[in-house]
Protein backbone atom coordinates (compact mmCIF):
# COMPACT_ATOMS: atom_id res chain seq x y z
CA UNK A 1 0.00 0.00 0.00
CA UNK A 2 1.26 3.41 -0.89
CA UNK A 3 1.43 6.31 1.38
CA UNK A 4 -0.68 9.46 0.39
CA UNK A 5 1.96 10.98 3.26
CA UNK A 6 5.15 10.39 4.16
CA UNK A 7 7.68 11.63 6.23
CA UNK A 8 10.85 11.44 7.49
CA UNK A 9 12.75 12.26 10.07
CA UNK A 10 11.60 16.04 9.71
CA UNK A 11 12.91 18.57 12.28
CA UNK A 12 11.83 21.86 13.35
CA UNK A 13 12.80 24.16 16.03
CA UNK A 14 9.73 26.53 16.50
CA UNK A 15 11.18 28.22 20.11
CA UNK A 16 13.14 27.52 22.69
CA UNK A 17 11.00 25.35 24.42
CA UNK A 18 9.43 23.39 21.41
CA UNK A 19 10.41 21.51 18.17
CA UNK A 20 9.38 19.02 16.00
CA UNK A 21 11.63 16.09 16.25
CA UNK A 22 12.03 12.74 14.12
CA UNK A 23 8.60 13.02 12.69
CA UNK A 24 8.29 9.77 10.25
CA UNK A 25 4.59 9.93 9.98
CA UNK A 26 3.18 7.36 7.41
CA UNK A 27 -0.61 7.67 6.16
CA UNK A 28 -1.44 5.15 3.30
CA UNK A 29 -3.39 5.94 0.74
CA UNK A 30 -7.14 5.86 1.06
CA UNK A 31 -6.82 5.59 4.73
CA UNK A 32 -8.95 8.05 7.50
CA UNK A 33 -6.04 9.14 9.59
CA UNK A 34 -6.47 10.08 13.16
CA UNK A 35 -3.73 12.85 14.31
CA UNK A 36 -4.23 12.68 17.76
CA UNK A 37 -2.27 14.97 20.26
CA UNK A 38 -3.26 17.38 23.40
CA UNK A 39 -2.79 20.82 22.77
CA UNK A 40 0.66 22.16 22.25
CA UNK A 41 1.59 18.87 20.88
CA UNK A 42 2.57 19.85 17.10
CA UNK A 43 -0.32 18.96 15.25
CA UNK A 44 -0.79 22.38 13.72
CA UNK A 45 2.60 22.68 13.20
CA UNK A 46 3.06 19.40 11.68
CA UNK A 47 -0.17 19.81 9.33
CA UNK A 48 2.16 23.33 8.23
CA UNK A 49 5.02 21.41 7.42
CA UNK A 50 3.16 19.03 5.28
CA UNK A 51 1.49 22.15 3.42
CA UNK A 52 4.91 23.75 2.85
CA UNK A 53 3.49 27.06 4.97
CA UNK A 54 6.79 25.99 7.44
CA UNK A 55 9.67 24.79 5.92
CA UNK A 56 11.48 21.58 7.57
CA UNK A 57 15.21 22.30 8.76
CA UNK A 58 16.12 18.76 8.31
CA UNK A 59 14.07 15.40 6.95
CA UNK A 60 11.74 14.65 3.98
CA UNK A 61 8.24 14.95 3.08
CA UNK A 62 6.07 13.84 0.01
CA UNK A 63 2.36 14.21 -0.13
CA UNK A 64 0.53 12.07 -2.58
CA UNK A 65 4.16 10.89 -3.89
CA UNK A 66 5.65 14.37 -4.78
CA UNK A 67 7.99 16.69 -2.49
CA UNK A 68 7.41 19.22 -0.19
CA UNK A 69 7.57 22.11 -0.78
CA UNK A 70 9.40 20.95 -4.78
CA UNK A 71 6.07 20.00 -6.15
CA UNK A 72 3.80 22.20 -3.66
CA UNK A 73 1.27 23.89 -6.40
CA UNK A 74 0.84 20.15 -8.17
CA UNK A 75 0.29 19.00 -4.55
CA UNK A 76 -1.94 21.57 -3.43
CA UNK A 77 -3.95 21.11 -6.46
CA UNK A 78 -5.15 17.78 -5.41
CA UNK A 79 -5.12 18.71 -1.48
CA UNK A 80 -8.30 20.02 0.16
CA UNK A 81 -7.50 22.48 2.87
CA UNK A 82 -9.28 23.41 6.12
CA UNK A 83 -7.64 25.15 8.44
CA UNK A 84 -7.87 25.32 12.50
CA UNK A 85 -8.61 29.42 11.90
CA UNK A 86 -10.46 30.48 9.19
CA UNK A 87 -8.17 31.92 6.54
CA UNK A 88 -10.80 33.14 3.71
CA UNK A 89 -11.25 36.79 3.11
CA UNK A 90 -13.66 38.24 5.64
CA UNK A 91 -15.00 40.89 3.14
CA UNK A 92 -16.32 38.25 0.40
CA UNK A 93 -20.08 36.63 0.35
CA UNK A 94 -20.13 33.16 0.21
CA UNK A 95 -21.32 33.35 -2.99
CA UNK A 96 -17.86 35.46 -3.87
CA UNK A 97 -15.49 33.22 -1.87
CA UNK A 98 -16.80 30.17 -3.61
CA UNK A 99 -16.44 31.62 -7.17
CA UNK A 100 -12.84 33.18 -6.32
CA UNK A 101 -11.92 29.55 -5.01
CA UNK A 102 -13.30 27.49 -7.62
CA UNK A 103 -11.09 29.72 -10.70
CA UNK A 104 -7.81 28.03 -8.51
CA UNK A 105 -8.90 24.51 -9.13
CA UNK A 106 -9.13 22.71 -12.89
CA UNK A 107 -11.47 19.64 -10.79
CA UNK A 108 -13.72 21.92 -8.83
CA UNK A 109 -17.33 20.07 -9.00
CA UNK A 110 -19.42 23.38 -9.21
CA UNK A 111 -22.29 20.83 -8.82
CA UNK A 112 -20.73 18.88 -4.76
CA UNK A 113 -20.43 22.82 -4.05
CA UNK A 114 -23.85 23.89 -4.83
CA UNK A 115 -25.00 20.88 -3.26
CA UNK A 116 -23.37 21.38 -0.10
CA UNK A 117 -23.89 24.92 0.32
CA UNK A 118 -27.74 24.07 0.06
CA UNK A 119 -27.68 20.54 2.68
CA UNK A 120 -25.71 23.43 4.40
CA UNK A 121 -27.79 25.88 4.55
CA UNK A 122 -25.12 28.67 3.57
CA UNK A 123 -26.76 31.52 2.45
CA UNK A 124 -24.60 33.09 -0.93
CA UNK A 125 -24.94 36.96 -0.21
CA UNK A 126 -23.92 36.34 3.59
CA UNK A 127 -20.39 37.99 4.14
CA UNK A 128 -17.86 35.38 5.45
CA UNK A 129 -16.72 37.50 8.10
CA UNK A 130 -20.46 37.54 9.65
CA UNK A 131 -20.35 34.17 9.75
CA UNK A 132 -21.30 31.96 13.25
CA UNK A 133 -18.43 29.47 13.89
CA UNK A 134 -20.26 26.44 12.23
CA UNK A 135 -21.46 28.47 9.24
CA UNK A 136 -17.17 29.07 8.49
CA UNK A 137 -16.67 25.89 9.41
CA UNK A 138 -19.21 24.61 6.99
CA UNK A 139 -17.95 26.70 4.65
CA UNK A 140 -14.31 25.76 4.65
CA UNK A 141 -15.66 21.91 4.37
CA UNK A 142 -17.49 22.74 1.21
CA UNK A 143 -14.44 24.92 -0.10
CA UNK A 144 -12.27 21.67 0.67
CA UNK A 145 -14.73 19.04 -1.05
CA UNK A 146 -15.55 20.99 -3.69
CA UNK A 147 -12.22 21.06 -5.19
CA UNK A 148 -12.44 17.31 -5.71
CA UNK A 149 -9.01 16.10 -3.63
CA UNK A 150 -7.34 12.77 -3.39
CA UNK A 151 -5.55 14.06 -0.02
CA UNK A 152 -7.96 15.90 2.70
CA UNK A 153 -6.04 17.82 5.89
CA UNK A 154 -8.22 18.68 7.93
CA UNK A 155 -6.83 20.55 11.52
CA UNK A 156 -9.63 20.60 14.21
CA UNK A 157 -12.23 20.80 11.50
CA UNK A 158 -14.91 20.44 14.39
CA UNK A 159 -13.65 22.22 17.39
CA UNK A 160 -15.87 24.45 18.94
CA UNK A 161 -18.87 23.79 16.66
CA UNK A 162 -22.04 22.40 18.22
CA UNK A 163 -23.33 18.62 17.97
CA UNK A 164 -25.34 18.93 14.88
CA UNK A 165 -22.59 21.58 13.21
CA UNK A 166 -20.45 18.77 13.46
CA UNK A 167 -22.58 15.65 12.37
CA UNK A 168 -23.27 17.39 9.03
CA UNK A 169 -19.56 18.36 8.68
CA UNK A 170 -18.34 14.95 9.46
CA UNK A 171 -21.43 13.27 7.00
CA UNK A 172 -20.03 15.62 4.50
CA UNK A 173 -16.60 13.95 4.71
CA UNK A 174 -17.59 10.56 5.41
CA UNK A 175 -19.97 10.47 1.73
CA UNK A 176 -17.44 12.58 0.10
CA UNK A 177 -14.32 9.51 1.09
CA UNK A 178 -16.96 6.44 0.80
CA UNK A 179 -17.47 8.49 -3.12
CA UNK A 180 -13.91 8.82 -3.65
CA UNK A 181 -12.02 7.11 -1.95
CA UNK A 182 -9.50 9.85 -0.94
CA UNK A 183 -7.15 9.69 2.01
CA UNK A 184 -8.18 12.04 5.16
CA UNK A 185 -5.74 13.50 7.54
CA UNK A 186 -8.04 14.96 10.42
CA UNK A 187 -6.21 16.45 13.72
CA UNK A 188 -7.95 16.43 16.73
CA UNK A 189 -7.93 16.58 20.15
CA UNK A 190 -11.32 15.47 20.01
CA UNK A 191 -10.49 11.66 20.73
CA UNK A 192 -14.30 10.23 20.99
CA UNK A 193 -14.68 12.05 17.83
CA UNK A 194 -12.01 10.25 15.73
CA UNK A 195 -12.79 6.74 17.51
CA UNK A 196 -15.93 5.98 15.09
CA UNK A 197 -14.70 6.24 12.06
CA UNK A 198 -10.91 6.34 11.77
CA UNK A 199 -8.97 3.39 10.52
CA UNK A 200 -5.13 4.59 11.33
CA UNK A 201 -4.12 6.59 13.95
CA UNK A 202 -1.01 9.33 15.10
CA UNK A 203 -0.34 10.17 18.67
CA UNK A 204 1.51 13.30 19.12
CA UNK A 205 3.44 14.63 22.18
CA UNK A 206 5.27 17.59 22.45
CA UNK A 207 6.82 17.26 19.12
CA UNK A 208 6.89 13.67 18.80
CA UNK A 209 5.47 10.88 17.02
CA UNK A 210 4.68 9.15 19.88
CA UNK A 211 2.44 5.78 18.30
CA UNK A 212 1.18 5.06 14.81
CA UNK A 213 -0.72 2.15 14.01
CA UNK A 214 -4.20 0.70 12.72
CA UNK A 215 -7.27 1.77 14.67
CA UNK A 216 -8.14 -1.71 15.76
CA UNK A 217 -4.61 -2.36 16.98
CA UNK A 218 -4.58 0.62 19.01
CA UNK A 219 -8.30 -0.12 20.66
CA UNK A 220 -7.66 -3.62 21.15
CA UNK A 221 -4.19 -3.69 22.38
CA UNK A 222 -4.98 -1.64 25.06
CA UNK A 223 -6.70 -3.17 28.47
CA UNK A 224 -7.07 -2.19 31.81
CA UNK A 225 -6.50 -5.37 33.89
CA UNK A 226 -7.29 -6.44 37.39
CA UNK A 227 -5.01 -8.57 39.02
CA UNK A 228 -4.28 -10.19 42.31
CA UNK A 229 -1.03 -10.96 44.21
CA UNK A 230 0.98 -9.53 41.20
CA UNK A 231 4.48 -10.34 41.05
CA UNK A 232 6.40 -7.04 42.45
CA UNK A 233 8.71 -6.94 39.69
CA UNK A 234 7.49 -7.71 35.97
CA UNK A 235 10.03 -8.19 33.42
CA UNK A 236 9.65 -11.17 31.15
CA UNK A 237 5.95 -9.98 30.45
CA UNK A 238 4.44 -11.16 26.99
CA UNK A 239 2.58 -7.82 26.88
CA UNK A 240 3.94 -4.08 27.74
CA UNK A 241 2.71 -2.54 31.11
CA UNK A 242 1.91 1.06 30.48
CA UNK A 243 0.41 1.30 33.84
CA UNK A 244 0.75 -0.17 37.78
CA UNK A 245 -1.91 1.12 40.16
CA UNK A 246 -3.48 0.12 43.89
CA UNK A 247 -6.74 -1.46 44.04
CA UNK A 248 -9.70 0.84 43.31
CA UNK A 249 -11.09 0.61 47.04
CA UNK A 250 -14.23 -1.21 45.20
CA UNK A 251 -12.57 -4.41 44.17
CA UNK A 252 -9.60 -6.35 45.01
CA UNK A 253 -6.70 -6.46 43.46
CA UNK A 254 -4.65 -3.61 41.72
CA UNK A 255 -5.09 -2.34 38.38
CA UNK A 256 -2.55 -2.97 35.60
CA UNK A 257 -2.54 -1.16 32.15
CA UNK A 258 -1.46 -3.12 29.39
CA UNK A 259 -0.33 -2.61 25.45
CA UNK A 260 -0.11 -5.00 22.94
CA UNK A 261 -2.43 -7.37 24.74
CA UNK A 262 -3.90 -11.15 23.40
CA UNK A 263 -5.94 -13.56 25.11
CA UNK A 264 -3.41 -16.01 25.43
CA UNK A 265 -1.27 -13.40 27.42
CA UNK A 266 -3.82 -14.49 30.81
CA UNK A 267 -1.56 -17.79 31.10
CA UNK A 268 1.51 -15.09 32.44
CA UNK A 269 -0.52 -14.37 35.52
CA UNK A 270 -0.59 -18.66 36.45
CA UNK A 271 3.09 -18.77 35.70
CA UNK A 272 4.04 -15.62 38.32
CA UNK A 273 1.48 -17.31 41.12
CA UNK A 274 -0.72 -14.38 40.08
CA UNK A 275 -4.32 -14.41 39.72
CA UNK A 276 -5.96 -12.32 36.64
CA UNK A 277 -9.48 -11.14 37.51
CA UNK A 278 -10.81 -8.69 34.80
CA UNK A 279 -10.19 -7.62 31.29
CA UNK A 280 -11.23 -4.33 30.41
CA UNK A 281 -11.13 -2.86 26.97
CA UNK A 282 -10.04 0.96 27.04
CA UNK A 283 -12.01 3.07 24.79
CA UNK A 284 -9.95 5.42 22.52
CA UNK A 285 -9.50 8.49 24.57
CA UNK A 286 -8.38 6.24 27.80
CA UNK A 287 -6.32 4.08 25.85
CA UNK A 288 -4.45 7.81 24.57
CA UNK A 289 -4.47 8.64 27.98
CA UNK A 290 -2.40 5.84 29.30
CA UNK A 291 -0.22 6.04 26.53
CA UNK A 292 0.22 10.07 27.17
CA UNK A 293 0.90 9.06 30.67
CA UNK A 294 3.63 6.48 29.83
CA UNK A 295 5.29 8.32 27.09
CA UNK A 296 6.05 11.50 29.95
CA UNK A 297 7.09 9.25 32.90
CA UNK A 298 8.45 6.20 31.16
CA UNK A 299 9.32 4.68 34.86
CA UNK A 300 5.86 5.28 35.90
CA UNK B 1 -8.32 32.95 -12.69
CA UNK B 2 -7.21 36.34 -13.32
CA UNK B 3 -10.83 37.62 -13.56
CA UNK B 4 -11.39 37.02 -10.00
CA UNK B 5 -8.24 38.26 -8.41
CA UNK B 6 -9.24 41.12 -10.56
CA UNK B 7 -12.98 40.89 -8.96
CA UNK B 8 -11.64 40.94 -5.42
CA UNK B 9 -9.16 43.53 -6.13
CA UNK B 10 -11.82 45.71 -7.44
CA UNK B 11 -13.72 45.11 -4.61
CA UNK B 12 -11.30 46.37 -2.19
CA UNK B 13 -9.77 49.46 -3.65
CA UNK B 14 -13.24 50.27 -5.19
CA UNK B 15 -13.58 53.67 -3.26
CA UNK B 16 -9.74 54.61 -4.21
CA UNK B 17 -10.23 53.86 -7.72
CA UNK B 18 -13.50 55.62 -8.30
CA UNK B 19 -12.65 58.93 -6.12
CA UNK B 20 -9.20 58.87 -8.32
CA UNK B 21 -10.49 59.12 -11.37
CA UNK B 22 -13.61 61.57 -10.23
CA UNK B 23 -10.85 64.06 -8.97
CA UNK B 24 -8.10 63.11 -11.82
CA UNK B 25 -10.97 63.92 -14.62
CA UNK B 26 -11.55 67.01 -12.31
CA UNK B 27 -8.05 68.36 -11.93
CA UNK B 28 -7.15 69.22 -15.32
CA UNK B 29 -10.61 71.47 -16.08
CA UNK B 30 -10.24 73.01 -12.64
CA UNK B 31 -6.63 74.26 -13.76
CA UNK B 32 -7.62 75.76 -16.41
CA UNK B 33 -10.65 78.05 -14.96
CA UNK B 34 -10.20 81.60 -15.69
CA UNK B 35 -7.95 80.86 -18.46
CA UNK B 36 -7.14 83.82 -20.74
CA UNK B 37 -8.05 85.30 -24.43
CA UNK B 38 -5.94 84.47 -27.28
CA UNK B 39 -4.03 88.01 -27.27
CA UNK B 40 -3.77 88.18 -23.13
CA UNK B 41 -1.38 90.56 -21.82
CA UNK B 42 2.09 89.24 -20.68
CA UNK B 43 0.60 90.15 -16.97
CA UNK B 44 -2.32 87.65 -17.46
CA UNK B 45 0.09 85.58 -19.43
CA UNK B 46 2.42 85.20 -16.39
CA UNK B 47 -0.57 85.05 -14.40
CA UNK B 48 -1.83 82.02 -15.66
CA UNK B 49 1.42 80.17 -15.53
CA UNK B 50 1.23 80.89 -12.04
CA UNK B 51 -2.24 79.23 -11.60
CA UNK B 52 -1.12 76.52 -13.73
CA UNK B 53 2.33 76.18 -11.28
CA UNK B 54 0.58 76.03 -8.17
CA UNK B 55 -2.12 73.12 -9.55
CA UNK B 56 0.82 71.53 -10.53
CA UNK B 57 1.56 69.80 -7.13
CA UNK B 58 -1.67 68.14 -7.12
CA UNK B 59 -0.86 65.71 -10.20
CA UNK B 60 1.91 63.60 -8.21
CA UNK B 61 0.03 64.41 -5.06
CA UNK B 62 -2.95 62.50 -6.97
CA UNK B 63 -0.96 60.03 -8.52
CA UNK B 64 0.64 58.89 -4.81
CA UNK B 65 -2.53 58.00 -3.25
CA UNK B 66 -4.33 56.17 -5.91
CA UNK B 67 -0.77 53.86 -5.89
CA UNK B 68 -1.24 54.31 -2.29
CA UNK B 69 -4.81 53.07 -1.96
CA UNK B 70 -4.79 50.22 -4.39
CA UNK B 71 -1.43 49.33 -3.55
CA UNK B 72 -1.80 48.79 0.15
CA UNK B 73 -5.43 47.01 -0.64
CA UNK B 74 -3.87 44.48 -2.58
CA UNK B 75 -2.44 42.94 0.68
CA UNK B 76 -4.69 43.84 3.57
CA UNK B 77 -6.48 40.82 3.66
CA UNK B 78 -4.40 38.58 2.79
CA UNK B 79 -2.04 40.11 6.09
CA UNK B 80 -5.61 39.87 7.84
CA UNK B 81 -5.18 35.62 7.66
CA UNK B 82 -1.23 36.02 7.78
CA UNK B 83 -1.75 35.08 4.02
CA UNK B 84 -2.59 31.24 4.93
CA UNK B 85 -5.34 31.54 2.04
CA UNK B 86 -2.80 32.67 -0.67
CA UNK B 87 0.02 30.39 -0.27
CA UNK B 88 -2.35 27.30 0.24
CA UNK B 89 -3.63 28.24 -3.72
CA UNK B 90 -2.22 25.80 -6.13
CA UNK B 91 -0.10 28.36 -7.74
CA UNK B 92 3.48 29.55 -7.55
CA UNK B 93 3.39 32.41 -5.44
CA UNK B 94 5.51 34.61 -7.69
CA UNK B 95 2.68 34.06 -10.36
CA UNK B 96 -0.33 34.74 -7.35
CA UNK B 97 2.14 38.10 -6.57
CA UNK B 98 2.01 38.99 -10.85
CA UNK B 99 -1.69 37.99 -10.75
CA UNK B 100 -2.45 40.56 -8.06
CA UNK B 101 0.05 43.09 -9.38
CA UNK B 102 -1.98 42.84 -12.66
CA UNK B 103 -4.72 43.08 -11.43
CA UNK B 104 -4.45 46.64 -9.59
CA UNK B 105 -2.55 47.75 -12.98
CA UNK B 106 -5.63 47.05 -14.83
CA UNK B 107 -7.78 49.26 -11.97
CA UNK B 108 -5.78 51.87 -12.12
CA UNK B 109 -6.23 52.60 -15.71
CA UNK B 110 -9.64 54.26 -14.77
CA UNK B 111 -8.01 57.06 -13.11
CA UNK B 112 -5.61 57.18 -15.55
CA UNK B 113 -7.89 57.36 -18.68
CA UNK B 114 -10.14 59.92 -16.60
CA UNK B 115 -7.29 62.59 -16.45
CA UNK B 116 -6.12 61.86 -19.84
CA UNK B 117 -9.84 62.95 -20.52
CA UNK B 118 -10.45 65.54 -18.18
CA UNK B 119 -6.67 67.13 -19.97
CA UNK B 120 -7.84 66.63 -23.21
CA UNK B 121 -11.38 68.09 -22.25
CA UNK B 122 -9.38 70.83 -20.31
CA UNK B 123 -6.86 71.70 -23.18
CA UNK B 124 -9.92 72.25 -26.04
CA UNK B 125 -12.03 74.37 -23.86
CA UNK B 126 -9.29 76.35 -22.55
CA UNK B 127 -8.09 79.48 -24.92
CA UNK B 128 -4.37 78.96 -24.65
CA UNK B 129 -2.77 82.37 -25.01
CA UNK B 130 -0.28 83.09 -27.74
CA UNK B 131 3.26 81.92 -26.80
CA UNK B 132 1.76 79.44 -24.53
CA UNK B 133 0.88 75.44 -25.51
CA UNK B 134 -1.28 72.85 -24.04
CA UNK B 135 0.31 69.49 -23.54
CA UNK B 136 -2.67 67.06 -22.34
CA UNK B 137 -0.81 64.22 -24.16
CA UNK B 138 2.23 64.69 -21.50
CA UNK B 139 0.78 65.64 -19.04
CA UNK B 140 -1.38 61.75 -19.01
CA UNK B 141 1.54 59.63 -20.09
CA UNK B 142 3.34 61.52 -16.95
CA UNK B 143 0.42 61.22 -14.47
CA UNK B 144 0.38 57.06 -15.60
CA UNK B 145 3.75 56.76 -15.51
CA UNK B 146 3.38 58.03 -11.60
CA UNK B 147 0.50 56.49 -11.19
CA UNK B 148 2.55 52.69 -11.90
CA UNK B 149 5.75 53.76 -9.97
CA UNK B 150 3.83 55.14 -7.08
CA UNK B 151 1.15 51.36 -6.92
CA UNK B 152 4.55 49.54 -7.52
CA UNK B 153 6.32 50.83 -4.79
CA UNK B 154 3.81 50.32 -2.34
CA UNK B 155 2.49 47.32 -3.66
CA UNK B 156 6.21 46.51 -2.92
CA UNK B 157 6.23 47.33 0.16
CA UNK B 158 3.01 46.38 1.73
CA UNK B 159 3.54 42.62 0.46
CA UNK B 160 5.83 42.42 3.14
CA UNK B 161 5.84 41.33 6.60
CA UNK B 162 5.92 42.77 9.56
CA UNK B 163 9.31 41.76 9.82
CA UNK B 164 10.10 43.37 6.30
CA UNK B 165 8.18 46.15 7.45
CA UNK B 166 10.93 46.22 10.74
CA UNK B 167 13.88 46.47 8.38
CA UNK B 168 12.49 49.42 6.23
CA UNK B 169 12.17 51.70 9.49
CA UNK B 170 15.22 49.72 10.89
CA UNK B 171 17.63 51.02 7.49
CA UNK B 172 15.46 54.52 7.89
CA UNK B 173 16.22 54.64 11.68
CA UNK B 174 19.81 53.83 10.99
CA UNK B 175 19.98 57.09 8.72
CA UNK B 176 18.66 59.25 10.60
CA UNK B 177 21.04 58.14 13.76
CA UNK B 178 24.01 58.27 11.08
CA UNK B 179 22.50 61.78 10.33
CA UNK B 180 22.60 62.88 13.65
CA UNK B 181 26.06 61.76 14.70
CA UNK B 182 27.47 63.41 11.61
CA UNK B 183 26.03 66.66 13.11
CA UNK B 184 27.09 65.87 16.94
CA UNK B 185 30.98 65.50 15.60
CA UNK B 186 30.63 68.86 13.34
CA UNK B 187 30.59 66.81 9.88
CA UNK B 188 28.67 69.47 7.03
CA UNK B 189 27.22 66.59 4.96
CA UNK B 190 23.49 66.47 4.99
CA UNK B 191 22.69 62.59 4.30
CA UNK B 192 19.40 63.15 4.75
CA UNK B 193 19.12 65.86 1.75
CA UNK B 194 21.33 63.74 -0.27
CA UNK B 195 19.42 60.71 -0.11
CA UNK B 196 15.91 62.74 -0.87
CA UNK B 197 18.13 64.09 -3.94
CA UNK B 198 19.18 61.22 -4.84
CA UNK B 199 15.87 59.76 -4.88
CA UNK B 200 13.65 62.60 -6.72
CA UNK B 201 16.28 63.61 -9.02
CA UNK B 202 17.59 60.98 -12.65
CA UNK B 203 17.82 58.12 -12.31
CA UNK B 204 16.02 57.72 -8.81
CA UNK B 205 12.58 55.96 -8.57
CA UNK B 206 10.94 59.67 -7.80
CA UNK B 207 12.10 61.47 -10.20
CA UNK B 208 8.28 61.26 -12.35
CA UNK B 209 6.78 62.84 -9.44
CA UNK B 210 9.53 66.14 -9.74
CA UNK B 211 9.62 68.68 -12.83
CA UNK B 212 6.81 70.28 -14.35
CA UNK B 213 3.49 69.23 -14.30
CA UNK B 214 1.64 71.47 -15.96
CA UNK B 215 -0.81 71.55 -18.77
CA UNK B 216 -0.18 75.03 -20.46
CA UNK B 217 2.84 75.73 -20.43
CA UNK B 218 5.84 77.90 -22.46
Amino acid sequence: MSNAIETRAVQRRMNKAFEIRDLALNVPSGSIYGFLGPNGSGKTTTIRLLLGLLRSSQGSIALLGRSVPADMPHILARTGFVPERPHLYAGLTIGEAVRYHSAFYSAWDAERAESLRRQFRLDPSQRVGRLSKGETGKLLVLLALAQNPDLLVLDEPTDGLDPVVRRDVLSALLDYVSQCGATVFISSHLVHELERFCDWVGVMDDGRLVAEMPMGTFKNGIKRLRVLDGPAVVDDAPFTLLAREPSDGVSAGEIWVVRDWQASMSQYFERVGASLREVVDLDLEEGFVELLRTFRSPNA
Amino acid sequence: MFREILRTQWKWSTIGVVVGAVVAFALPLMTVQGAGTADARWIEVRQLLDDQRSWAQWYPLLALAVGLLVGTSAWTNDHRVRHVYALTLPLPRWRFVLLRYGAGLVLLVAPMLALAVGAGVAASAATVPSGLHAYPVALSIRFALAVVVAYSIFFAISSGTTRTAGYVLSVVGAVVVVQLLFRVSGGSTNLLTAIFDRMVTWPGPFEIFSGRWMLIDV
